[in-house]
């Protein structure tokens, strides 16, 4: 008298068991179809404010004294840079040719040191280092309390 | 009235592709598919070269980011080492909230965005990235942080969004 109840729980059991997994599976294969999207920078869209207005502002009329100081102003600058810039690669190019010199030495003193100098260095990454600061900090300063939110937006598919 | 409408031209009469006039517009481009957002292959690298390497610039100051970055790029171009790809990481950003002195409440101060560039190179030569590191670091611009690393697969899935349903399913299958 007690069997049958309990068989057809059991085989219901299992039946919604298997059509809720095989559902499932189908919804992890309709996600997984769509492909995964980058996250939008928001560096790249300008916010509407900025293109909506109207205002345009009118600079003042150069004299000609001014603009003639200032192209000749940009003619030194260009030279400036440009010296710099020929400095900088002249320093490259010795930097390279003096190792290249340095290696060349290393191979006619002892082969094994120059293979172990030409492989590549493991410890090198990660590297990590701070920009310069306009200001170094003050010794002895007592900052305010405080705390940081991150309220980046979190975007989800 | 229908054998009066029929406007059929045989192919051997003159009057054959009369109505055509597709042939004489612009050709229009093929409609772009958007293509699947798929992570390129990650070198490892040989004993003597350096694989993929990512060159991550961070600051609060976006000129100063952008135009870092675009110097790096340029520099590498220059030194003919092959960029696979320069983007940009999403901007963090941060509410910076500091306690009153006489008080208790917590007034806000400024609202700082995190801007990041990466630069990806890959080939370096194990003899040539110290000099590299040293022109990078004689022209780093103020409060840009500088960080070079090895390209993986977890920095590639940060740039993508989130998927908590697809997350959840598959947890709960398992």
């Amino acid at each position: 008298p007690c069997r049958a109840q309990p068989k057809k729980k059991k085989k219901v059991d299992v039946k919604k068991e298997q059509a809720q997994k095989e559902r499932m599976k189908k919804r992890i294969k309709k996600l997984e179809k769509a492909a995964p999207e980058l996250i939008p920078i928001e560096d790249f869209i300008t916010p509407l404010k900025y293109s909506e207005s109207n205002r345009v502002r009118s600079l003042p009329a150069l004299s000609p004294e001014e603009s003639e100081r200032r192209v000749l102003l940009l003619k030194k600058w260009c030279l400036f840079k440009q010296k710099q810039d020929e400095a900088e690669k002249t320093a490259i190019k010795a930097l390279v040719a003096s190792q290249q010199e340095a290696l060349k030495e290393l191979r006619l003193e002892s082969e094994e040191l120059y293979q172990a100098a030409i492989r590549r260095d493991e410890g090198l990454f990660p590297f990590e280092r701070d920009g310069p600061s306009y200001t170094p900090p003050l010794p002895g300063y007592d900052p305010p309390e405080g705390k940081c939110v991150d309220i980046t937006k979190v975007y989800t598919q | 009235d229908a054998l009066l409408g029929c406007h059929r031209s045989y192919r051997s009469r003159p009057t054959h592709g009369i109505g055509k006039f597709k042939y004489l517009l612009p050709k229009e481009a093929p409609k772009k598919r958007k293509e699947k957002v798929q992570m390129k292959e990650i070198s490892a690298g040989t004993e003597y070269q350096y694989g993929d390497v990512n060159i991550q610039m961070t600051s609060y100051d976006l000129c100063l980011v952008e135009h870092f970055a675009q110097y790096v790029h340029r520099l590498c171009n220059r030194l003919s080492i092959r960029v696979n790809e320069s983007y940009a990481m999403p901007t963090k950003t941060n509410e910076v909230l500091f306690l009153e002195e006489k008080g208790s409440k917590m007034q806000l101060d400024a609202v700082l965005t995190t801007h990041q560039r990466v630069v990806q190179i890959r080939g370096l030569s194990s003899t040539f990235a110290p000099i590299l590191l040293e022109i990078i670091q004689s022209n780093q611009p103020e409060g840009v942080h500088l960080l070079v690393k090895q390209h993986t697969e977890a920095d590639f899935k940060s740039r993508l969004k989130s998927r908590p349903e697809l997350e959840e399913l598959l947890a709960q299958m398992s």
